[in-house]
């Protein structure tokens, strides 16, 4: 079993393997590579702007550039050398990648957030694709019309059987698939675009320098920290990470970076000891960054992460918390660089003094008035400013748990599947001007804390006694699914699923508002992806 | 169907689900990421949203899933993509703890 153990986190590293930074270097560029690698199958078009058949005729990020090569190699005996690899992928995502804007509505699976429910999807994608994977592996694609019909018959080559699913049989899906998706995608996702041409052609900001970082991770809680970026080679980059916790223990960590198309990062740190991943993406203007970091070996346990460029005028990047209560003191930490103590909250929120200071925050205690106008206010610290920074409250009348919907897989046991936890957080609200919750004008107060409970979904969780079967949630949120494998003592000797309402409860002044999500305890995934 | 009586759990489940418009939770909780949504009867999460008209315990018909790519991104299809996967165990809900995921090939 260990060895087997062992082969799995080698694999699973291996799956973000194009973060790596081995020192061996290849002797050959992306295009000699593709010649040397791929042309027994793929072929040269003699064409200087599409010179490959099939490899030019699509647009990827990284990541997916990475499966396509894993598939490549899993399916069609492709040999490349781990550097070669490297290149190849940094080739591709560079000439062959998607712009800012064609990824911003995607971050969330790149990121590998969880429990994610996709908005807005197109009708045509949500019946055709999403039966099997989400609607942004789609959207993180660009191709020609005629590509995403070749598409369509590798699904039909590789899933023979993917006629034959609910959803698919009731129709001639293959012809839906060919005829009618095929060209929606190809028009909503072509391979030529304005915002790819643009991009490519526009300068590109460097990256190195100073950042200033504000964080969060479930069992950390929030974080600030300072990050000092130095040039390694081109697109690359070391990292040195100072910060502090909400808690005021100090976090510190190093790492690596690469930057793929202009803006996408992708860094490995080790944080106080821990393996994490960062996937972001840079601003347009190379100023600010933003995106997800997570634990490299448990990419549920992690949280989003915002970055501004320090430069010799004041940064402001966040407040927290992001409320106060009318007639209370608190104390606000503004995570920033070059911090002047000239703060101002507006009419009713006096500044009582700076509590501390360093490189990355200041702890500043602030008292509302017990009259203050209820509403966001701008923070102004000396020339700089942030809006909706804090929010004035009357009380808390609406608690939202985030997310609303998910999902927790069983695991270990001694197997070689490793429990998949599920993270919460409480939103508080104020009721707003109607003084009834629940309605548009309700004020957002932000993250608050919250304790936490577990209680059956439905009349059938009751019944199965799910709650005593499927897990466990702690004070921070994290909720610890139930073991892997039969229970005997379940009927049926079912897995340790269940059907579960999370149930987390703000309380103040006496007073206990709580929300609800849903939460099922399901089995496991048996097939890792890049991008899901 | 005032005609007819559901007799077994499932199909009660089925009236109770319909009668209580709760198709559009299910639909949500259909589209969490990662999830599949073929729910014939479903990998995570069955067509009512709940639980009860899975195949439990899941490695009594883990191979059944298998062998006929029914999940493929949730379970190793073993028709064309993953043929060697779990070939080593015959009986699922006996060895289930000698069975890995699969992870993408790299370096």
């Amino acid at each position: 079993m260990k060895n087997r153990s062992m082969k799995r986190v080698l694999r699973f590293g291996g799956a973000v393997a194009f973060l790596g930074f081995a020192s061996t270097v290849s002797a050959i560029d992306g295009p000699q590579i593709i010649k040397e690698n791929c042309l027994l199958c793929h072929s040269e078009t003699g064409k200087a702007e599409a010179p490959f058949s099939r490899i030019s005729q699509q647009r990827k990020t990284p990541e997916g550039w990475q499966m396509t090569i894993n598939r490549m190699k899993s399916q069609r005996g492709l040999l490349l050398k781990p550097e070669d690899e490297r290149v190849l992928i940094k080739y591709l995502a560079d000439t062959q990648g998607l712009a800012p804007s064609e990824t911003a509505d995607f971050r969330y699976v790149l990121e590998r957030e969880p429990n994610v429910v996709e908005q807005n999807v197109p009708e045509h994608l949500a019946s055709t694709c999403m039966g099997c994977h989400s609607g942004a592996r789609a959207g993180l694609q660009r191709r020609t019309t005629d590509e995403w019909q070749k598409l369509v018959h590798f699904h039909m080559g590789q899933v023979p059987s993917i006629e034959y699913l609910a959803g698919h049989r009731d129709r001639p899906w293959f012809q839906i698939a060919l005829n009618e998706t095929s060209t929606q995608l190809g028009e909503g996702y072509p391979l030529v675009t304005k915002a790819w041409d643009d991009w490519k052609a526009a300068p590109k900001a460097p990256l190195n320098g100073d950042w200033v970082m504000s964080g969060f991770m479930p069992d950390k809680g929030e974080f600030s920290a300072t990050v000092s970026v130095m040039p390694n080679k081109k697109d690359e980059y070391t990292l040195l990470v100072n910060g502090y916790y909400a808690n005021g223990t100090k976090l510190t960590g190093s790492g690596n970076a690469k930057v793929f198309a202009g803006y996408e990062w992708r860094g490995a740190v080790v944080i106080d000891g821990r393996k994490m991943r960062q996937v972001f993406a840079a601003s347009e203007d190379g100023q600010s960054l933003s995106g997800r970091m997570f634990l490299k070996n448990d990419d549920v346990i992690g949280g989003e992460v915002f970055a501004k460029k320090a430069g010799k005028s004041p940064v402001i990047v966040s407040v927290s918390p992001t409320y106060i209560k009318q007639g209370t003191t608190q104390t606000l930490k503004i995570t920033g660089s070059n911090l002047s103590e000239k703060i101002s909250l507006g009419k009713g929120i006096s500044v009582e003094g700076v509590v501390s200071k360093t490189a990355d925050h200041m702890l500043v205690k602030v008292k509302a008035d017990a009259k203050a106008m209820v509403g966001d206010r701008t923070l102004a610290v000396g020339a700089s400013s942030l809006d909706a920074a804090l929010a004035v409250y009357d009380s808390v009348a609406r608690v939202d748990i985030t997310p609303g919907e998910s999902i927790a897989r069983i695991g270990g046991n001694g197997g070689p599947i490793p429990k998949q936890k599920s993270i919460y957080r409480a939103i508080g609200y104020a009721a707003g001007a109607d003084g009834k919750p629940g309605t548009e004008d309700d004020l957002k107060l932000g993250y608050m804390p919250a304790t936490w409970s577990l209680k059956p979904f439905d009349a059938v969780a009751e019944e199965e006694h799910d709650l005593k079967y499927a897990g466990k949630i702690n004070a921070q949120g994290i909720f610890t699914p139930g073991d892997a494998g039969l229970n005997p003592e379940r009927k049926m000797s079912t897995n340790n699923v269940g059907n579960l309402a999370v149930v987390g409860t703000v309380t103040e002044g006496g007073a206990a508002v709580s929300g609800e999500a849903h939460l099922l305890v399901t089995v496991q995934d048996f097939v890792k992806e890049l991008i899901q | 169907m005032k005609h007819l009586k559901s007799f077994n759990k499932k199909a009660k489940m089925l009236d109770a689900a319909v009668s209580q418009g709760d198709v559009e939770e299910v639909v949500a909780m259909q589209s969490v990421v990662g999830c599949t949504s073929v729910n014939d009867p479903g990998w995570e999460v069955d067509p009512f949203g709940g639980l009860g008209s899975l195949c439990q315990p899941m490695e009594s018909d883990l191979y059944g899933c298998a062998d006929a790519c029914w999940w493929p991104a949730q379970v190793p299809d073993t028709m064309s993509t993953h043929p060697n996967w779990s070939q080593d165990v015959a009986k699922a809900d006996e060895d289930w703890r000698k069975i890995d995921a699969v992870f993408p090939e790299s370096e």
